[in-house]
């Protein structure tokens, strides 16, 4: 059952159009993130969903009731804000509690949610203190606790953990997947940031300029991008694009390009045949990049001029040249290897990816 | 550099200046204060005594007890503060629509209220004396609320905007999204906030309504007359009776002084720090 559908939704800030139709529909208990850079229309969605912000056309169901034009308070749903929002003249306390105050809640209740979130969100100890003495990643777990504080229906997140140092966030990540399951509340997530989107997400919806580009569990956008802009988007680092044209040589499918040449894998056979596209962009993760060939997969071997190798720990970051055109690989070496030199490198064919060079659509 | 800064002679000639400054702005009180406590042979004595004169309650006790004193405080009071509260709740309305609403022009009128600030009443008394006998409403105490709201309106808009301006709206946001009405977003999240704003513009308000004179000698008669107008009567034929009006002027700083004094304390700075990201 969808707990949170939207349908024909479009917004415009007057003339100008920041999302054109948007459909989709989150299940009820799901943690959906979406993603996108910045400007796509993230917070403008999520601002519509909680009813902020009128939309311009089509209809928003909650629970299978149709709240396109109902008041935030109506609509049963709990809001961190990007930008904190903390009321500054009340303390942390004070904060967290003031959905339940506004809801006439018994105290004990108050205090006995309030003490919780603030335990979680290792807020203990200031819950007496004013916004403007928190530092600003306590500031953002405030925003966050007055937030779970709540019994809502649906909770929004927009970039609740952005200001968060690397070790807090990702305590945090864990500790919001695991209030997840504990509340089976629908939650919306919204973040730039892949990594947090790829380990939190069920589903992962990827916007681009107020459209959606795909929607999937984290495993499909990963291992199936729709398109060039998923495909570059998910992956850290970001997968590598090179120009080529497929071409069918005696019988056996290839895609070339410059310093390289290629076999299709026999996933993609079926679609390369039967296109009438012969401009491509071939696709390739830095992280299927090898620098030995142990006999494994699919591997077929490519030149690459490395022009810088950084030291990541047990694999190295490759910046190099295949032909003319850059290409970054991460290969896995072990932590005392020597910097990697220009040579030989494999590429396992089978994680290859194929896209339309003039629509972008994958093949 | 902050040696210099902080080097004894500096110190000590930036308080002489505050102390010159001080005495400047005193010495006028201190001539109010005193001379309501000297008799007419004190005061018309060929050179100024300043300090060292037999006190007497004679002038307080002509002025409280002859006349209607009482009536007057009571006329000042009502005009004073009815027009005070009328200007913060219409004044802060319009602010808060010009800072939050999205139309065209709206700096524009923000700014303008201003303008209309720098006429001066005197200009606008005789159009408002004519009003007011055209439509046969002198000496009502409301007349005078009216004009005092509407002369200070400009300014408490213009003040208070600015104060709304600095309020995030995001925190209005997230009232209503925590489940707060319109009447709870406006007292339990911007009130405390604008506090400041409403304290200051309350000073400057009431100062103006409880100080104006001109409007005041206008529009009032007998019975509705405000302290300001009343001190002026005692400029006589026979004379100027400085004893009574010094006193008369002693007693009309008390009220604005506590008022200022009351509303001073809600003014603190920085109230909206750390509500949202930098
Ligand atoms: N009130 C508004 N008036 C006009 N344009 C707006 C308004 N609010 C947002 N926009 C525009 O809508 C687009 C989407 O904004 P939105 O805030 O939803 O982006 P976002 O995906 O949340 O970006 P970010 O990751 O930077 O937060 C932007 O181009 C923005 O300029
Ligand atoms: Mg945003």
């Amino acid at each position: 059952m969808p707990g949170v559908e939207l349908i024909d939704v479009a917004k415009s800030f007057g003339s100008t159009e920041v999302i054109p139709k948007l459909n989709l529909s989150i299940d009820e208990g799901e943690f959906a993130v979406i993603v996108g850079p910045s400007g796509c229309g993230k917070s403008t969605t999520l601002r519509m969903i909680c009813g902020l912000e009128p939309v311009t056309s089509g209809s928003i169901f909650i629970k299978d009731r149709n709240v396109t034009k109902a008041a935030p308070k109506a609509r049963d749903i709990a809001m961190v804000f990007q930008s904190y929002a903390l009321y500054p003249h009340m303390d942390v306390a004070g904060n967290m509690s003031f959905a339940l105050r506004l809801a006439g809640r018994p105290k004990e209740e108050i205090k006995r949610r309030v003490d919780h979130a603030a335990q979680l969100l290792e807020l203990t100890d200031y819950l007496h203190r004013k916004p403007r003495d928190l530092s600003g990643g306590q500031r953002q777990r405030v925003a966050m606790g007055r937030s779970i504080v709540r019994d809502a229906y649906c909770f929004l997140f927009d970039e609740p953990l952005s200001n968060l140092d690397a070790k807090l966030r990702s305590s945090m990540r864990t500790e919001l997947a695991l209030l997840h399951k504990q509340l089976e509340r629908t939650m919306v997530y919204v973040t730039h940031d892949q990594i947090e989107a790829m380990t939190m997400a069920d589903r992962i919806v990827i916007m681009d300029q107020g459209e959606i580009q795909q929607v999937g569990t984290p495993r499909e956008v990963y291992t199936s991008p729709r398109n060039r802009f998923v495909a570059g988007f998910i992956g850290s680092p970001s997968m590598n694009f090179l120009d080529a044209q497929l071409q069918d040589e005696r019988g056996e499918l290839v895609v070339r390009g410059d310093g390289f040449r290629l076999p299709i894998p026999d996933r993609l056979q079926q679609q390369v045949q039967n296109t009438t596209v012969t401009e491509c962009t071939v696709g390739l993760r830095p992280e299927h990049f090898f620098a030995r060939n142990d006999g494994s997969g699919n591997l077929a071997a490519l030149k690459l001029n490395v022009d810088v190798a950084e030291y990541i720990g047990s694999s190295q970051f490759l910046a190099a040249h295949l032909g003319e055109q850059a290409v970054t690989a991460t290969v896995d070496v072990g932590p005392d290897a020597e910097p990697m030199q220009s040579g030989e490198y494999y590429f396992d064919t089978n994680r290859l990816y194929l896209f339309d060079r003039r629509t972008g659509m994958a093949l | 550099m902050s040696n210099q800064l902080h080097s004894p002679w500096r110190v000590m000639a930036h308080y002489v200046c505050l102390c010159l400054l001080a005495i400047a702005c005193l010495m006028p009180i201190w001539v109010m204060i005193s001379t309501s406590f000297k008799d007419d042979i004190v005061i018309f004595d060929g050179k100024p005594i300043w300090f060292f004169f037999v006190p007497t309650m004679d002038n307080y006790e002509y002025i409280v007890g002859r006349g209607k004193f009482d009536r007057y405080l009571v006329n000042s009071v009502i005009v004073a503060v009815v027009s005070t509260f009328l200007t913060l709740l219409l004044g802060g309305l319009c602010a808060y629509a010009l800072a939050r609403a999205e139309f065209k022009g709206r700096r524009f009128v923000a700014n303008a209220t201003l303008l209309v600030r720098m006429v001066p009443p005197a200009v606008l008394a005789v159009p408002a004396f004519a009003m007011v006998i055209f439509l046969n409403v002198n000496n009502d105490l409301l007349v005078l609320i009216f004009f005092y709201t509407a002369l200070n309106l400009p300014f408490a808009i213009w003040l208070l905007f600015g104060f709304y301006k600095q309020i995030p709206v995001e925190l209005e946001e997230a009232a209503i999204v925590d489940g707060a009405s319109p009447l709870q977003v406006f007292f339990r999240v911007l009130l405390p906030l604008m506090k400041s704003g409403y304290a200051v513009a309350g000073i400057f308000t009431f100062r103006i309504a409880w100080n104006e004179f001109i409007l005041a000698l206008l529009l009032t008669g007998r019975n509705t007359r405000t302290l300001p107008v009343a001190a002026s009567g005692f400029l006589t034929d026979t004379g100027v009776e400085w004893g009574r009006i010094m006193a008369m002027g002693t007693l009309i700083v008390i009220p604005p002084l506590l008022f200022t004094f009351f509303a001073a304390r809600q003014i603190i700075a920085g109230m909206t720090a750390g509500a949202v990201k930098g």
